[in-house]
Formats: structure tokens, sequence, C-alpha cells
């Protein structure tokens, strides 16, 4: 909301500047989004009077004076004759720019020398302020002009003014209102709240031509629960035309337009005092056969029923939307806006002010259903003030009298069925200082409170006290409410700092919190980089996995429509984006949470994600293996190495006969009988779809299975006394035989002082018959507590050699 | 015989001179075998002490060995220094030229601007906690005292998923909109006094910008005992934000609205990098003294327990320390992006 701090002043003295208001609203929790300052006619000249005149040392045609500017003596040297000590002239202070003659160049006051003497501002001819062709001497202004005044203010010119942009939080609409923001100022400085006088009942000079409201119009409140309370005012023979000047300057500064006396009226004291008006006009409402007089009925809408707003536009309501009627066809859409068959025109001439309070939920439905908002809208959905309608009604009867004439109607309609009956709150003292960290006063304390007009409500007691709460302030609930208030106008800048002493707290996920910084020291200490992705995919992009998705009801696009059920086409999508920036080399992975859809809610699994592409190395000027790219072999070691430091062993990686979603080829990593996830060569078809170049390798685990099975215990062995022994063995087997096959052949041999079984060359080709292969192994055999014998390293490994010839039908290759 | 004593010094004067003179490991060997091989001239000397008169021989023995045991020396003297002259390599080394490297990954920016929050309150007691993000929303607003018609549950604001609810009640499932609904699941598993910092993705229904993603990561704390006071906020606020960004930072509560808490605040923070930006101030965060109905709510006992919470976005905090101007960035994942931090 907007409010100009001349428009505040009326209701509050501000001392301030308008910086330390903007700062006092500020930590009044009003948040001032922008502040600026307006220009206003001769900004920056002031009222000034003239203490002494003397002649200038250096030259005969000027004179040095004192002069008083209201707040300082200032020395001026002056080249007119016309004045003399006493006098009140125009003075222009430094920084002031001066009106030019289009087409020359802006002047602007500076404190300079003139002849060797130092003049601080220059006083103004009324030629120099543009005022009259009078370039004789100074503008001598009149005795009673008051010295310090803006010459603007003086001449009763447009003024500059400053204009504030505030946040107000949704639990205070009474501060989108002018009046509001003036009463915490009131309250925060102490200076009264000066409401404007308003009539409590208006006389009509004529009487018998003017009856009272209820003898012209009636008010049926169909369902007094969405509409508590409607008050109707009548103004007669009002004479629409454009607003006075100060009206109009007054609602175009806070951003609102200009459109007749009546209109922008209604519009200055919803702005004013936060009920927002609606003025009709009285004979565009149908009068019921057989009746005198119209009646004004509010009542919900029919559904589908037709209805043009004042935009023009025709809308469809619902049953649920609350309109303002006769008895014919809705004249207004209650508390959003009027009916284009109701609008004030040039020609209106009897207007009846409508000022009443809505439920704010319906008036939020219709709001939002219809996608119009108003500032109407805007302050019913938050809350509007019940015991105000009658005022801001009177308030508004007012200014139509002031602006467009007329005369109002004495008395109002007013349906209110159910009397708002005002909340009351009791505070204990102690509560307060409890909360804060603070002693106040209990005297200080209802202070405050009373200062932000919450009045006392019996006695105080000893230990605690109640106030009334008014109805404007809807957000004032319970106790805590109130310590609130108590702490703003005490100042939070005030509250003393206080650093809690240490004491451990307690969750499990703590020490989860750690295994998974620990699990991402570790990838990146192997070279990976980490990246975060989107956990909103599009549903293409997720379409070949096999995957229960969670959809989203409300996309904001085709692009975000379902939750991420693995992280792979985020990391795909990654490294898409970087190849096409000419990022070729990557190593990836991603920790975060998929979701996937089971027969209840919806499962969410933290996993870890891998991908690899391009070079394995980086750059290097020598060296064979410079070019080598990323293979399934660089993201297996990588995770055996994980997996070993991680504290995780046992695991089995178990090929996939028909690999399914993103792979061409892929293998089931296991443990136990837990499938931890799965590791494999990415779909080149698919790899090509995305631009990526070189071939893709990708894992993905579970990475909650992965933190619940680990086994970081560590325990000392001590180091061998006694020499080992190797032996080499280099075989010709079938190509399914595996790895792991070999592995199996040696536990069932189960040699004696085995140590260590390692794999050192797998080899095809020359000489080796086609669908086979040799396979290398180094045998390693110790003892823990002696110096083995050749004897036993031989005959516990020809065991070995013994099962490969029987299990693997391998062949050993000599030499 | 005095010639024979007398003959030792040239002669082991003359072998010094040949292993100095020797050039490389070869020449320094038939240098050795020259005077100490089976043949050498100084073993043909030590030979000849035998037909020496008795009294002669303690002076000539030890003048020989005297002379062999340096001779011996300055063998293996020149021998190491010929062994390092050939292990230097041919050409001088380059040292100005690039290395084999390996190379190093990095957490990403985010996850180190959570892992530093992380530690600051970690020194302060406080552990890691950790919920669902598909909530209901009752943990999401409900619980948090957030009215039944507050326009934060609208579909305009907040992501509804198509999953029925199998808990057997009515809620709908959402996707949090604030860690705070992590809050009520830790009161609810257990009794005060509590101190919880909750990482982790939220979500909210805008459109992605500059300064927004649809997914974006908060931080939140919850500090709950007896005898907590706004004074308790502030300090550890403050203290957070100076480890964070330096202890120049200088820090502003604004009162402020927050369902679930009462008072509640927002934080700005003033810094020379604020200035820069040409601002005085920045908010970075909201806070406020957990309100009595969520204390009601989770079944802790309002008159006996108060207690604050506060929460920020992980972003934010990121933006503001490395200068990055765009949110997006952090979710596009640029190598050249992340290789920066």
């Amino acid at each position: 909301m907007k409010v100009t701090i001349n428009w505040l002043r009326r209701y509050v003295d501000i001392s301030w500047t308008p910086e330390e208001l903007r700062e006092r609203l500020t930590m009044l929790g009003v948040e001032v989004e922008s502040m600026r300052k307006l220009g206003g006619e001769f900004e920056g000249v002031v009222v000034a009077q003239v203490l002494t005149a003397d002649k200038h040392p250096n030259a005969d045609k000027l004179s040095v004076c004192r002069v008083n500017d209201g707040k300082t003596e200032r020395q001026i040297v002056c080249g007119a004759k016309n004045f003399k000590p006493g006098d009140k002239v125009p003075l222009a202070l430094p920084g002031c720019t001066m009106p030019t003659p289009p087409g020359t160049p802006p002047f602007t006051i500076k404190v300079g020398k003139l002849r060797g003497v130092e003049s601080q501002g220059m006083m103004c001819s009324a030629q120099e302020l543009g005022l009259s062709e009078d370039a004789s001497g100074l503008l001598i202004l009149p005795t009673d002009a008051i010295v310090g005044q803006s010459l603007a203010q003086h001449l009763g010119r447009v003024s500059g003014d400053v204009v504030y942009d505030l946040e107000i939080t949704p639990n205070r609409p009474d501060l989108n209102s002018v009046i509001g923001i003036a009463r915490e100022l009131s309250a925060l400085s102490g200076n009264p709240l000066k409401l404007p006088a308003v009539p409590e009942r208006f006389e009509p000079a004529e009487a018998p031509s003017i009856a009272t409201v209820a003898g012209q119009v009636a008010v049926r409140l169909e369902d007094p629960e969405l509409c508590p309370r409607y008050t109707a005012r009548m103004v007669r023979g009002v004479k629409v035309g454009p607003s006075p000047d100060w009206l109009k300057q007054d609602l175009e500064k806070v951003g609102i337009r200009s459109i007749s006396n009546v209109v922008d009226v209604t519009n200055y004291v919803m702005l004013e005092i936060g009920q927002p008006l609606h003025a009709f006009d009285y004979h565009l409402l149908a009068v019921a056969p057989e009746a005198k007089t119209p009646v004004i009925v509010v009542r919900r809408a029919q559904e589908g029923e037709k209805f043009t707003t004042l935009d023009g536009k025709e809308r469809s309501l619902t049953h649920d939307m609350l309109v303002i009627a006769d008895e014919t066809k809705p004249v207004a859409l209650a508390g959003v806006m009027g009916g284009l068959n109701s609008e004030i025109k040039d020609t209106t001439q009897d207007v009846l002010i409508e000022s009443a309070c809505f439920k704010p939920q319906t008036i939020r439905l219709a709001s939002k259903k219809l996608e119009l908002r108003s500032d109407a809208s805007y302050r019913y959905e938050r809350g509007s003030d019940i015991d105000i309608c009658d005022w801001a009604s009177r308030r508004a009867a007012q200014l139509i009298l002031e602006t467009a004439g007329g005369q109002v109607a004495s008395g109002v309609v007013d349906a209110y069925p159910k009397r708002h009956e005002p909340k009351q709150i009791t505070l204990r003292y102690a509560r307060t200082n409890q909360l804060l960290g603070l002693e106040i006063a209990p005297a200080q304390q209802r202070e405050y409170l009373n200062r932000l007009e919450l009045p006392l409500d019996g006695t105080p007691g000893e230990s605690s006290f109640s106030v009334r709460i008014p109805a404007f302030r809807v957000d004032l609930k319970g106790e805590i409410d109130l310590v609130e208030e108590i702490a703003r106008l005490y100042g939070v800048d005030r509250i003393p700092s206080r650093v809690p002493c240490a004491q451990p707290g307690t969750n499990p996920f703590d020490a989860v919190y750690d295994q998974i910084a620990e699990a991402r020291r570790l990838l990146t200490g192997s070279g990976l980089m980490e990246i975060q992705g989107q956990t909103l995919l599009p549903q293409t992009a997720v379409a070949h996995l096999p995957s229960q998705l969670v959809p989203l009801q409300n996309p904001l696009s085709g692009d975000m429509n379902v939750l991420r059920p693995s992280l792979l086409p985020g990391l795909l999508e990654v490294l898409q984006r970087n190849v096409n920036q000419k990022q070729t080399d990557l190593a990836l992975f991603e920790m975060g949470r998929v979701f996937t859809a089971t027969g209840n809610a919806p499962r969410e699994e933290r996993r870890l994600g891998i991908a690899l592409t391009g070079q394995r190395n980086p750059l290097f000027w020598s060296g064979g293996e410079r070019d080598a790219k990323f293979d399934i072999h660089d993201l297996k070691g990588l995770l055996e190495e994980f997996f070993a430091h991680f504290g995780l062993r046992g695991l089995t990686f178990v090929r996939r006969p028909e690999p399914a979603g993103l792979y061409l080829e892929s293998a089931n990593i296991s443990l136990g009988k837990q499938s931890l996830g799965e590791i494999g060569l990415a779909n080149p078809m698919l790899a090509k779809k995305l631009d990526l170049r070189d071939s893709v390798v990708l894992a993905e685990l579970n990475l909650d299975l992965l933190l619940a099975r680990r086994n970081p215990a560590k325990s000392f062995k001590p180091l061998p006394q006694y020499p080992a022994i190797r032996r080499d063995v280099a075989m010709l087997v079938e190509e399914t035989v595996t790895h792991e096959a070999v592995l199996n052949a040696v536990k069932q041999a189960k040699p004696s002082h085995l140590e260590t079984v390692e794999l050192f060359d797998v080899f095809r080709g020359k000489n080796i018959p086609s669908g086979q292969k040799s396979l290398a192994y180094a045998f390693t055999y110790r003892s823990l507590d002696k110096t083995l014998t050749d004897a036993e390293a031989s005959a516990a490994h020809e065991k070995v050699v013994r099962q490969f010839k029987e299990q693997l039908k391998a062949v050993l290759r000599e030499g | 015989m005095s010639t024979f004593v007398e003959s030792i010094g040239p002669l082991k004067d003359e072998a010094l001179a040949a292993i100095v003179a020797a050039a490389d490991l070869s020449q320094l060997e038939q240098a050795r075998a020259a005077f100490l091989g089976s043949h050498g001239k100084f073993v043909a000397i030590m030979k000849q002490m035998g037909t020496l008169p008795k009294e002669e021989k303690p002076l000539a023995g030890k003048a020989i060995n005297q002379g062999k045991a340096e001779i011996e020396a300055a063998l293996a003297q020149r021998k190491s220094d010929l062994e390092l002259k050939a292990a230097l390599p041919k050409e001088p080394l380059d040292f100005t030229l690039p290395g084999r490297r390996r190379t190093l990954g990095k957490n990403h920016p985010l996850t180190q601007a959570t892992d530093d929050i992380v530690k600051i309150f970690r020194k302060l007691g406080f552990v890691v906690a950790d919920g669902p993000e598909i909530e209901d929303e009752y943990h999401c607003f409900d619980a948090l005292n957030t009215p039944a018609d507050h326009p934060a549950r609208d579909t305009q604001d907040t992501f509804y998923t198509q999953s029925a609810n199998g808990a057997g009640n009515n809620q709908r499932l959402l996707l949090r909109t604030h860690t705070s609904s992590v809050q009520i699941r830790v009161m609810k598993s257990q009794p005060p006094p509590v101190r919880v910092i909750v990482p982790g993705r939220v979500y909210r229904r805008d459109n992605a910008d500059a300064t927004h993603n649809p997914t974006f990561q908060q931080i939140e704390g919850l500090y709950v005992d007896k005898n907590v006071t706004v004074g308790d906020l502030k300090g550890t606020v403050a203290f957070v934000f100076r480890e964070l960004l330096g202890e120049e930072v200088k820090l502003r509560f604004r009162p402020h609205y927050f369902s679930y808490t009462e008072p509640s605040f927002e934080i700005d923070f003033s810094s020379a990098l604020v200035r820069k930006m040409g601002k005085d101030w920045l908010e970075i965060a909201g806070c406020g003294m957990v309100h009595p109905k969520v204390f009601e709510n989770v079944g802790y006992d309002p008159e006996v327990w108060t207690g604050w919470a506060f929460g920020f976005g992980i972003e934010r905090i990121a933006m503001i320390r490395y200068g990055i101007n765009d949110i997006r960035l952090f979710y596009e994942n640029d190598a050249r992006f992340l290789a920066q931090f």
C-alpha cells in the first residue's frame, strides 16, 4: 500500500525526516519497500527573514546579509536594494535548482564566494522564481509569512511530498489505511492521533424535500453470515464532475486514477480508513411492482447468473458468491466490483453510499474464481473493520457534500443484526518478560497497549491486566499477540541478545547426515563433481523408466509435471547441457530423493547416481593413456573403492540378461538378498538423442540402504611377520567363465595359507582360440606364524590348479 | 730403507690424482684396479712389507694402512659423485610444465553452504533432523497454525501430488513449502528440550526466473527449552550470521508475521557486500518465538516451554557469499560453474 508523508501528517504530528520515518515504519513491522520523493514547486526555497544588511567590503553594489531561514542563520551576499532588516523574503538554499528559460541549462544554487565573501544561498526576486516579470528587487513577502515554511506552502502551491510503498503483512488489514498507519506512528511517538471531525448526523436544510434514507431505500440481508453489516446512506442533488485538485493529487500520488468527485471520495475514504465503499446511482435501482422504494438485497448469486462488472466484462457467477442486488438484478459483486448497470455517471444526481462488511472467505473465493482483484476485494479478503462502516459512510457523505454539493438525507439504513462484541484479552506481565527476556514494568506494558487504542478492561490486577480488542485488530487473538505489540513498541532492537550455552540436542538423523557427507567426501575424492538437479521433471524424460510415477496435480507446465523416479534422467540432462557447451569430459554424481507411487502413500528414497563420459584423465602432454575414455571398468573400480572405504563388503554384480530403461548392458548390484542398485552402459541410441558423442556409463544406488548396511567398524590385525610366496597361473578358459566363477573355484579348493588372489591379465586374440580367453592370476601364500616352505606353498597351489582344470575346464599356459 | 716408507706417500698421491681424474664409472674402475687391484701398484707395495726388517714394519704398516684407507675413501666419494652425475637427466627439467593431474571433485555450492551452516549450528549443540519432502497438509499447514483458508494452501502457490494419501485420513498430499513441517515431526517424536536444524528441499509454485526456482532449499532451526527468550533468538541468529558472513555483518530484526511464530521477525543484514549492491539492508531470514498454538498441537505445554524457530534460503546465502546473480545456475550444473566453488 502507498501512503504519503503529507497525508499521514493530517492525523499525527511527525517530526522525523522522511528517512527516519522509513526506518521507524520498518522497525514497527511495516516494511517500506520503496520511498520516492516528489518534487513540488519552488523545491528548496523557504521563507527567510533578513536580520542585518551591511555593505560588501569589496563591492559597492553588493551587500552582505545575515538571514534566518527558520533553522539557522546564513550569510547571503545580495545585489538588490529594495529590502531592509526585518523583511521576509524567499531564500533559495544551496542545492536548490532555479527555474530557467527553456533551452538554457539548469542553474543550481551553491555555497560560493562573491567578491571574496561567502554566500550561503540566494535571496530571490519574483522573476527569478518565475512568478512574474518583476526583476526590480527581491520579492518582499507579507509580514505574517512564517519563517522556515516552504515557499510553496506559503503561496499555497503544490509542495513536495514523499510516497512510501509499504508491505502490509496479511494479519494486519487495519494497516491498509492511512489512519491505520498514523495510529501506529501515534503509538510509537506518543503524539495523539487526530481523526477528522465527521458529523454524527446531517441535518438537511430543506427538511420536507429530503426525507430520511429509511423512507427511500430498504436493505435486506439474506445471508447475514456472509454479510454481517450493511449500511446505506444517501446524498441527493449532487453534481458529478471533476474532483478538486487536492483530492486528485492525493489519489494520484498513491497511484489511484481520478475518475469523478463522487467516485474519488469513495476511494479517498477507503484509503483513509481502510473501509471499501461503493456508490450507486439511486435511480438505477429497480423498484418492485407495488413497492414505493427500492430494496437493496444482499444475497448469494444464483448458479450461472450473469453479471457485467464495471470493467465491462460479463461474468458468470456461482452460488458461493455474494451480490448486491435490487429486486430484479444484481448491481454489484459484493466486496469486489460494482456493476456497469448502476455506475455513477455525469448525470447522476442521487447517490447511494454502501459501507458494508463481508465475510473475508466469500470475497476471496469470488475474487479468485473470477480472477478479479480490486482495492476493495484486497481489503475485504483480509478482514475489514465492522465497527467503522458507519463512520466511513458519514465521512464519505461529508466529502461528497464538500466536493459535489447536494444534501445528505438524514439518518442511515444500518442492517447490523448481530453487533460485534469486542474481545477481551488478559496479559500477564510476567509472560511478556518471560518471552522477551526483559523486565518491562506493568505500567509501561499497559501504556504501550493503551497507545495502540487497546483500552483497559476493568481494573488492572497485581500480575495481569485485560484490554478490549477493537474490531479493526483482527490479528489480536491471544495473550501472545499482545506480547508482540509490546515488543514492537519497546523496540526489537533494544532487546539484548544472549548466546545460548551449548547443550547437545538429539536426533537420529544427525549421524546419517554425517554419513552422507562422508560418502560425498569419498566420491569427490574419487574425482566426481557433485550436481543438484531438479526434483520436478517432464514426464517424457522418465517415460522409459520402469517406475510408478508420482505426478503433480497442478504442475506449472509439462516441463515439470512429475517427481523424479530416478536421478539418472537429471544426470543425463546435465551431461547433455555440458556437452552442448563443449564440456565433454564429465564425471558427475548426485545424491537426492526420488519418488515412486506405491499402493499407499508415495515412497521417498535417497539415492546416489553417477554418470561418466568423455576422457578419463585431464589433458596431459605425453603418455599412451592420455586419450583414454571412461568405460564401465572405471565406474566399477570407482564403486569398489567407494564401497571398501565406506564400509560395505560382499557386494555382488550380476549381469542382467535383458537390461531395461536407460541401459544397453547392465548389472544388478546386491548385498546378500537386497538389491542396492544398478550399473551399466547407457543405451547409445538414447545418448545419441541427447547429443552425447562419447559413451556414457551410469550407476544408481539406493543410498538409504547403503547407509543402513554399512559396517564401518575397524579393528587392528597384526602386520605379517613372515615372508610370502607368490605363484602365478595363466590359463585358457571359455568366454562364459567369469572372474567370479574363478574366485568360487579358488574358494572350493580351500588352499591353506592363501592370502590374496589378484587378476593381472585378461587376453584375447593372438594364439587364443576364439570363444576363449586367457586369464592370469597372482596367488600370494603366507603363514602368520612361521616361514612358509616352498613345498607347502606348492601343495596349496596345486589344489587350486587342479580345481581350475576340473571345474573350469581350464588349460594351463606354460611360461 | 727409509726410501720404502718415503715411496708410500707419492704412490698414494698418484692414486688419489687418478681417482679425481676418472671422468666416469669405468675410468674409476680402471683407476681402482691400477692401484688396489690384485696387480695394482699399491697392492704391490703392500706385498713388499714382508721383506722389511722387523724394526721398520710398524712405521711402514701404519703408513700403508693410512694410505689405503685414504684411497678407498676417495674411491667411494668419487663413485657416489659419478653415480649422481650419471643419474642426472640429459636435459634440465622444465618445472613450469603442467603436471599430470588427478581430478578431484567438488561438492555442489549449495552443499557447501549447507555444510557450513550446519557446522555453525553444531557449535551451539544443534543436531541435524530430517523429514519427508512429500508432506500432508497437517504437518505443512494445520499444525503450524496456518488458517484453513490461508492463500499459501492454494493450488496457485503449492504443488499437490496426484497420489492418494494411504494414511487413511483425508489430508491432501503436497510438496512441502517449507522445512518448518519437520518442526512438527521432531516435536511429536520427542519430549523437549529440542535443538535441531533441518536442511532440505522445499517447493513453491513459482515460475523459474533469476530469483525463483520451483525447487529450492531451506534450513530451519528450532530451539525449545525452559526460559528461552527473544534475546536468545537474537543472540543465536547474530552468532550464526557472523560466523557465516563475517564479523562485520550487521543485523536487524523487523517485526513481521508468520502464523507459527509470535512475535515474528524478519532479519535483514548489512555488510560491505550489501552496500556494494546499492542497498542498506538485505532480507535474509524469518524467525520468531514458537506460537503457543503450535506447542499445543504437538503436546508441549506452552506455559512451561518456550522456544524459537528460524529459517532461511540456502540459495540466498550462497548467492550472497559468491556473488551469484541467478538462482537457476545452481540447478543447471554447468561444469564451469561448479568448478568455481
